[in-house]
């Protein structure tokens, strides 16, 4: 039963007091007069019809007061609805007017600043006021350059565990990714039997929800953008319903348009400083033509700018021959050292021709599949990254980035910059070869410029050596006096002397002649095996302390050659075995026929070759100068007159040897191609 | 009589130094390498040694350690003939204890002269 207002409950009461006097009042003086009048009737007739109209007075006196009570509680009733209508519109008024002076307030406030922790602490005091005050809220933005959301103000009693902080998006819940951040919904969950599983879930992944009761995550959106969230942790029942978190989300698309501009300022300065450090590597990377100069340059100034571990720089036209040339280890990293060729994430950016990025080594099956093991990173490599580096199309280095101390999500500005940085390497790279083969003319040009030294005072000392004869016998023939028989004899000595100079000089000329191709070869048929054996009959008056032995094979037969020349060879070759033996020793001297070739050998048993000069010696004034050879004669032009002689026939010419046991020479000449170019020679 | 010992082994400049020094009065003995003009040295104990540098089985600048490493040859001045005029084989020379320096092509004149300055001390 519905209570009545007291004021109603006090006026039935009197209203039928009232009823009650006024009927004993009428009855006591209808009494009194009629018994003045006389009129009073029998006891018992009189007093029933008394009573009869006394009832009926009493019931309608009752009628009457309680349809007057209804009524006016009726009127109560009405008035005091109307009475709280009139209060309840105020308060709501006053609310109304509450949010919009906080709406205003915080648009007024975050017009000025574009910094995003200023407007995050706006905001977050802005809606302070409309939550209750056990609730944590916080607003992450998605900061582009992090690729993640970073906490930039917060509030409540959770507030020191989430300020300050940074979340991959792949970190977040599954159901925030899903629900917040692809659809731009809001999430609004509490610790209660509707949303059980979801809580569980929720609580799976961030355990620190275990202890609250409530979450809810709102997406901030400007222009088409999620540029962030807004995160309520609640710790009451029914902290977060729709109707709480209204003003927060009102207020939150409010900011979202000043987080917005604040993000695009912040990304155009990073934008700006990238350009500003690519154009700085550029210059650098053109101001110097020292290639070591530019890598060091770049390359340093970008691996500091990445804050990585290892930057690596190698070369080569292939994946396979790719080599590091370059190297910057961060503090206390081991290097790979130059010259290393297992880069195995350069060797894959090569391969395919574009970026590679690995995050975490150890999670990425492409180094982690055991098929794979011959391409396993260097073991403490845990992410890294790498770009091929072209030049006109053609594959010239890779550059290398390393992260051994942490997994590392590489940005795709950080892509963007190595990307960037190895296009300007092409600039180095090019300059490096061009350099590189600079330096290999100077080299070349130094060597020749040495050798040309080296042959003056050979020559020299050669040259002197016939003229101090010359000079001191013609001196005596002039100065002293002499019979007739010591002036023919002095003469003779003169003339031999000068011979041997005729000689010197005339090799110079001829392998001059020869090296410039000015040589003209006389050929005729001949018997190879004849010259040999002539060039030994020669040599042998030289050699007195060797034992001289020929071997001729008669299948070496007739062919194709300049007569003087080879016996050139052989004289040179011959000479050599002696002068290279001054012990002694046997000499043997063999020919051998060919399929389509004459092979001869000589070979002496003397002081050998080290193998390092096996093929300078073949070099003009390649003469191996050492203790042993000091004293032995000759201008270093032999060996290089029988090499251009041999190779003028189309043959080769090499020479085997270990120091100390003695040297084998080989000469193998071409009888079918010597007769064909003969042939050609005379056809033409 | 003085003694001098020549080591060269170019015949014609032996030869050369031979008819050259016939006009004087001294004990000349040549050796055609180091190896037999250290002999020669040794037994002679000649007042001074003209040596050529590039010699085979030993040159002039073993023979000169040879000699400076024997107490009774050690005093002995050695004088190398060189075809080489190049400042630091002049300068190696020295290095090697050498008491003067000849150069080739010489003069008899000058090789007689270089002679008597040695015997003269």
């Amino acid at each position: 039963m519905r209570k009545l207002p007291r004021s109603l409950r006090f006026y039935v009461a009197a209203s039928t007091l009232y009823a009650a006097v006024v009927f004993f009042a009428v009855q006591f003086i209808y009494t009194i007069q009629l018994t003045q009048s006389g009129i009073l009737v029998a006891e018992r007739d009189s007093g029933d019809v008394l009573s009869s109209i006394q009832i009926v007075s009493f019931i309608v006196w009752l009628g009457i007061s309680l349809i007057a009570a209804a009524v006016m509680h009726r009127l109560a009733t009405e008035l005091a609805g109307a009475k709280s209508a009139e209060e309840e519109a105020k308060i709501a008024g006053e609310q109304k007017e509450q949010e919009l002076g906080s709406i205003f307030g915080l648009s007024a406030a975050v017009a000025g600043p574009l910094d995003l922790e200023q407007i995050g602490g706006y905001f977050v005091a802005a809606i302070r006021g409309a939550l209750p005050t056990d609730m944590t809220l916080a607003l992450i933005v998605y900061d582009d350059v992090l690729e993640a959301f970073r906490t930039v103000a917060a509030d409540g009693p959770r507030a020191a565990t989430l300020q300050g902080k940074s979340y991959s998006t792949v970190a977040l819940p599954a159901v925030v990714r899903t629900r917040v951040i692809d659809h731009r919904q809001s999430l609004l969950l509490a610790d209660d039997q509707a949303h059980a599983d979801m809580w569980k879930k929720i609580v799976e992944e961030l355990p620190a929800l275990a202890t609250a009761t409530s979450f809810a995550a709102l997406p901030l959106v400007s222009r088409e953008r999620l540029v962030g969230a807004l995160l309520l942790i609640g710790e009451g029942i029914d902290d977060l319903i729709a109707d709480k978190v209204q003003l927060p989300m009102i207020m939150g698309q409010y900011v979202a348009g000043s987080i917005h501009s604040a993000l695009s300022v912040k990304e155009a300065e990073a934008r700006a400083e990238r350009e500003a450090l690519v154009n700085r590597i550029a210059q650098r990377a053109r101001a110097s033509l020292d290639p070591e100069e530019i890598l060091r340059g770049t390359v340093d100034e970008l691996a500091k700018v990445l804050d990585v571990s290892r930057a690596l720089v190698c070369t080569g036209a292939t994946e396979d021959d790719l080599a590091v040339t370059y190297e910057w280890d961060a503090t206390g990293v081991a290097p790979v050292g130059i010259g290393a060729k297992h880069v195995p994430i350069a060797r894959l950016a090569a391969r395919l021709g574009r970026t590679v990025i690995v995050t975490d080594v150890r999670k990425d099956r492409r180094f982690t599949d055991p098929r794979a093991a011959e391409d396993v990173i260097q073991q403490d490599v845990i992410a890294a990254a790498a770009t091929p580096i072209r030049v006109g199309g053609q594959l010239a280095g890779a550059l290398s980035f390393s992260q051994v101390d942490r997994s590392r999500e590489w940005t795709a500005d950080d892509v963007r910059l190595i990307e960037a940085v190895a296009q300007e390497l092409r600039v180095a790279i090019t300059a490096a070869e061009a350099f590189e083969r600079q330096r290999a003319a100077v080299a070349e040009l130094e060597r020749l410029n040495r050798a040309k030294s080296d042959f003056v005072s050979i020559v020299s000392h050669e040259f002197r050596t016939p003229l101090t004869g010359i000079q001191g016998f013609s001196e005596m023939m002039a100065g002293e006096d002499l019979t007739l028989e010591e002036m023919r004899e002095y003469a003779g000595d003169i003339n031999k002397d000068a011979h041997r100079l005729n000689r010197m000089i005339t090799e110079m000329l001829d392998l001059d002649k020869m090296e410039s191709g000015r040589m003209q070869l006389h050929r005729e048929p001949l018997d190879l095996n004849a010259i040999v054996s002539d060039a030994v009959d020669h040599m042998r008056p030289n050699a007195p302390r060797h034992a001289v032995s020929v071997r001729l094979d008669p299948l070496v037969g007739e062919m194709n050659g300049d007569r003087d020349k080879l016996t050139q060879v052989m004289a040179n070759l011959l000479s050599n075995a002696v002068k290279y033996s001054p012990n002694g020793g046997e000499i043997v001297v063999s020919t051998r026929a060919e399929r389509g070739a004459a092979h001869v050998v000589v070979r002496d048993h003397g002081m050998g070759i080290p193998k390092a000069s096996l093929e300078a010696i073949f070099e003009r004034y390649g003469r191996v100068e050492s203790l042993a050879t000091r004293h032995i004669q000759g201008t270093g032009l032999g060996l290089p007159i029988v090499r251009q002689i041999v190779q003028l026939h189309g043959g080769t010419v090499w020479a085997e040897s270990s120091v100390g046991e003695g040297s084998v020479f080989h000469v193998r000449l071409p009888r079918g191609a010597a007769l064909i170019s003969a042939a050609a020679e005379a056809a033409s | 009589m003085s003694k001098v010992v020549f080591c060269e082994d170019d015949p014609m400049i032996r030869k050369l130094v031979q008819t050259a020094m016939r006009s004087t009065s001294h004990d000349v003995h040549i050796a055609e390498d180091g190896k037999q003009g250290l002999e020669l040295i040794g037994h002679l104990r000649p007042d001074v040694v003209f040596s050529d540098v590039a010699m085979p089985v030993m040159d002039g600048f073993e023979l000169a350690d040879a000699m400076r490493a024997r107490s009774d040859l050690a005093h002995i001045p050695i004088v190398f003939m060189t075809a080489s005029v190049q400042r630091e084989q002049v300068e190696e020379c020295f290095r090697h204890g050498a008491a003067g320096h000849l150069a080739k092509p010489f003069t008899m004149s000058e090789l007689r002269a270089r002679v008597a300055q040695f015997l003269k001390s």
